[in-house]
């Protein structure tokens, strides 16, 4: 018999998800706060019982925390986005409440990606995920760039997944099993095999040199559905990369292990290099997140030192930065329709205060710059890394964060510097200014009061 | 003591920056915004001058001190303190503050209060520089101080502001990311980011090297030394006159006070494995530097090329690693921040009046503006070394000290001496004698404004030529610990 327990979270999306498919019908408006209500439930459920949740299997605790942990943030994440949906849909016209579907089936797989020990069920996981987020991308479906994003992550997507579901072939040809565990009595095959599963994930998270997709999907996509990619999904899936490279001791496998730094390095320079000549905002964000994808990967590596908290420090600040950075976006519109390029932000200080400065805070912490937190997520992700002895992978870090910190500089100089030209129009959501406010003060505070984050993130891991 | 003055120096002027900022905009007037920023930082002013009365000087080590864990697992704590090496600086930085503020009052006209917002703030990350005795909250200080300044320089500066704002941050910022990992590395090994415990640690010879350079990346591109000073003179013929006076007033100093603080306690091997390096460099920047300075065609180029002359000097005196030489360097960095700040002044003041600062665009100044060239004088000497000004001691102390080094060494810091002579007169003859040209004519003296801070300036400058008895008692203890 199995113990559905621990299947209650999936369960309860599951059933957001039926109810969602019939009341979305009749009222778009109480499908979307219904949802809120429910993604706000749940986070408190897990936050208070998720560990009993999982008490029930032979689950060491690090990965039960780690599951809670990073199902807390998805539904937490869930909650911010929906909330921020609505305005921006309907600025398009496209204000349906499939949109509302797609996020919780993308959310349901990342949950059941997370938290599966078998590849298979790792790739169901993976599957629900990608083909919501195939039709996020295509959504606007007037609109030809859209169209060609979806197309272009769908085909590129479904070679990822061929070719994990190739390498798990290949892993179960080899040892006999599905699932996710320390291998023994491999051979090169297993190697091989799992060589191809890395190579899809590391397309899922969008690290160079698989990144090609992402800074046209990033560009066509509803802006919306772009800071969807951009942050839960590829949280999820870093969580599972993360999972895979603990629990297949990947750094005792020199091939493998060698993989990974490489790829590490090339998304720390692709990510700068891609990202210095671009002139549209929404590609300059994909390239910088693939930079910030390779700080990841070293956090990844590096977990002996200080446990999983500095990965997961990491990637909550840059949820956050990313958060407040599309809010602002969001909220900004020409008088033709969405804002796309960087020279149109030229002379933001001068019509809007609170939009600018915080911008200004995001990308000074996204550059790592102190006092701002995206600092201290560097200082200890360096700090984990250098203890480990990846000492030339955090010269490149640092060095690439450094040209990194020149088109941060340049759109800070757009705004700060440069006449005004075209005025932007203020959207007045009034929920995305809370949104870019709220995460702008904790950048900046968490450098006086860096305990209660630094503490969430501790308990869950003790 | 209990009294937090400290953290009170660090928060009152973010503090007050957050009042400012908070306040509806439309309705303060430029002049109301000054004011206000004149207010808290004359405030500053008149706390750190409790410092001085109330530090011991009889005692080793740092007082003050506060201590508040900060991140409790990376053992990272928020722990300051001052001995008599920082005091001064401090003193130096809460007194540029205010007059910064006063002499742009009618030069800033656009954007009055992000301007006082800004230099606040940049006051307060100073000020945390010097007082941090945790190598994570210094570095954060240290590199904290680059927003506000690439904010002035880039909205208020000249034609070119962008290219020399952005020149500036990411020199600065690539050099600190190497330090960033070294002060991680050390953290690692020494497990504290405490500044004492790691002086008293020993690292192996090889790493030691290796750590220094890393070090010396981030500071010699803030002195700036030779290979490294290219951004400075872009920095401070674009920046506004207000910006050039914190930076060669104060900034250029964090580098040399890093050297004191971290790199010689740190590193004594290395510092003396790389003593050759760093006085062939600073030879050079000295001689160099002067010799351009002297082709110059532009006022604040020639000041700030003449600046990176002056932390050659600077550098030289840390790198004999005897009483004497630090004594004198330091002297020299106190000295040429006062110096160098008023003759950015000096030059600010024409440019305003007459929107060049073409040095061939003047002549005969001292007709119209006598008070002017007053001022002049007593800054230009000071920087020439004249005895009784204090640009006298500090280089007489280090080329004294260099001869206990090399006899060549004292070669080429007198040389340095007599080019920086050359080149000042040079501009204070150019500017201030000769025919009067048509246009001059209508300049007008100084202001009581500007006549107010330039007497501050030149009070300090004589007081310590004539009796630099009082700077050396504070500091003669604190640097005597820190060589050994």
């Amino acid at each position: 018999m199995v113990n559905l327990y621990q299947f209650i979270p999936e369960i309860f999306i599951l059933s957001l998800i039926l109810i969602t498919l019939f009341f979305g019908l009749l009222n778009k408006d109480r499908a979307i706060s219904l949802n809120t209500l429910g993604f706000i439930f749940l986070s408190i459920l897990l936050f208070n019982y998720g560990k009993d949740f999982y008490s029930s299997t032979q689950l060491s605790l690090n990965t039960i925390n780690l599951f809670v942990l990073s199902k807390i943030i998805l539904s937490i994440g869930s909650i911010i986005f929906i909330l921020l949906l609505k305005r921006p849909l309907k600025n398009e016209n496209l204000y349906r409440y499939e949109y509302v579907l797609f996020i919780l089936f993308a959310i349901l797989g990342s949950f059941v990606l997370i938290s599966s020990n078998n590849f298979l069920t790792a790739f169901i996981g993976l599957e629900l995920q990608s083909l919501s987020l195939y039709l996020m991308a295509a959504f606007n479906t007037k609109n030809l760039f859209s169209n060609e994003a979806g197309i272009k992550y769908f085909s590129l997507g479904a070679l990822s997944s061929g070719f994990l579901l190739f390498g798990i072939s290949m892993i179960y040809y080899d040892t006999g099993s599905f699932t996710i565990q320390n291998l023994e009595n491999f051979t090169a095959i297993s190697e091989i095999g799992l060589s191809l599963v890395l190579i899809s994930l590391f397309f899922k998270v969008s690290a160079a040199p698989f990144h090609i997709w992402t800074p046209d999907v990033y560009e066509g996509s509803p802006t919306i559905s772009t800071l969807f990619f951009a942050t839960l999904p590829k949280f999820a899936s870093l969580i599972f990369l993360f999972r895979v490279y603990q629990e297949l001791n990947i750094s005792d496998i020199k091939s493998l292990n060698y993989i990974f730094q490489m790829v590490c390095a090339i998304s720390l320079l692709v990510g700068v290099y891609g990202a210095i000549t671009q002139k549209v905002i929404k590609r300059l964000l994909a390239f910088s997140s693939i930079n910030h994808i390779g700080f990841m990967l070293l956090g990844i590596m590096s977990y002996q030192f200080m446990s999983e908290g500095t990965l997961f420090f990491y990637l909550i600040i840059y949820l956050i930065t990313t958060f407040g950075i599309f809010a602002v976006l969001l909220n900004l519109r020409t008088v033709d329709g969405e804002f796309t390029k960087i020279s149109q932000l030229n002379g933001l200080r001068f019509t809007s205060n609170s939009k600018s400065i915080s911008m200004l805070v995001f990308f000074f912490s996204l550059a790592g710059i102190p006092p701002f937190a995206g600092f201290f997520a560097k200082f200890f992700i360096l700090s984990a890394s250098i203890n480990d002895g990846f000492i030339f992978l955090s010269i490149i870090a640092v060095l690439s964060s450094v040209i990194a910190a020149f088109y941060y500089l340049t759109i800070i100089k757009n705004m700060f510097f440069n006449k005004l030209e075209i005025e932007l129009l203020d959207d007045n959501n009034k929920i995305g200014k809370v949104i870019f406010i709220t995460s702008g003060l904790i950048i900046t505070l968490f450098f006086i009061f860096p305990d209660p984050l630094i503490n969430l993130v501790d308990n869950l891991f003790k | 003591m209990s009294f937090p003055i400290l953290s009170l120096l660090i928060l009152t002027p973010i503090i007050g920056a957050l009042t400012l900022s908070l306040s509806s905009s439309t309705q303060l007037k430029n002049k109301t915004v000054f004011l206000s920023g004149l207010w808290i930082t004359t405030g500053e002013f008149l706390l750190s001058l409790l410092l001085p009365f109330f530090y011991d000087k009889s005692q080793n080590g740092y007082q003050f001190i506060e201590f508040h864990t900060w991140f409790d697992k990376f053992d990272i704590n928020y722990y300051v303190g001052v001995d008599g090496i920082s005091i001064p600086l401090i003193l130096l930085t809460t007194f540029l503050v205010p007059i910064c503020l006063l002499c742009s009052i009618n030069s800033i006209q656009n954007r009055a209060k992000e301007f006082v917002i800004y230099f606040l703030l940049l006051e307060s990350f100073i000020i945390g520089v010097f007082v941090s005795i945790d190598l994570v909250i210094f570095y954060v200080f240290f590199e904290a101080v680059l927003i506000p300044m690439f904010l002035i320089i880039g909205i208020w500066g000249g034609e070119n502001r962008l290219y020399a704002t952005f020149k500036f941050f990411l020199y600065t910022l690539a050099g600190s990311v190497l330090m960033l990992l070294a002060i991680i590395y050390i953290i690692s090994k020494v497990k504290s980011g405490n500044i004492e415990l790691i002086s008293d640690f020993t690292f192996d010879q090889q790493i030691e090297l290796v750590l220094f350079l890393c070090f010396f990346a981030s500071f010699a591109v803030k002195v700036p030394m030779f290979p490294f000073h290219t951004w400075l003179p872009d920095a401070h013929v674009q920046a506004p006159t207000s910006g050039s006076v914190i930076l060669a007033g104060v900034l250029l100093k964090l580098g040399a006070y890093g050297f004191i603080r971290l790199s010689l306690p740190f590193f004594e091997f290395a510092s003396i494995y790389f003593q050759p390096m760093v006085f062939a460099l600073s030879c050079v920047a000295i001689v160099y530097t002067s010799i351009v300075a002297l082709r110059q065609l532009d006022m604040k180029k020639m000041i700030a090329y003449s600046s990176v002359a002056h932390m050659g000097f600077v550098t030289i005196g840390i790198f004999t690693l005897t009483q004497d030489g630090i004594n004198g360097a330091y002297f020299q960095m106190i000295s040429h921040g006062i110096v160098s700040a008023a003759l950015f002044l000096i030059v600010g003041v024409v440019y305003e009046r007459h929107h060049t600062r073409l040095i061939s665009d003047y002549s005969g100044v001292t007709n119209v503006m006598p008070k002017y060239s007053f001022f002049f004088m007593v800054f230009m000497l000071s920087s020439v070394g004249l005895p009784g000004t204090s640009g006298f001691v500090g280089e007489f102390l280090v080329i004294m000290s260099t001869i206990s080094v090399s006899v060549y060494l004292t070669f080429f810091t007198a040389i340095g001496v007599i080019l920086g002579a050359s080149y000042m007169l040079l501009l204070y003859k150019n500017i201030n004698f000769g025919d009067l040209k048509s246009d001059i004519k209508q300049l007008t003296d100084l202001t009581n404004i500007e006549i107010f801070y330039f007497s501050c300036l030149a009070f300090l400058t004589i007081l310590l030529g004539i009796y630099p008895k009082f700077l050396f008692e504070m500091i003669n203890k604190s640097i005597s610990l820190s060589i050994i």
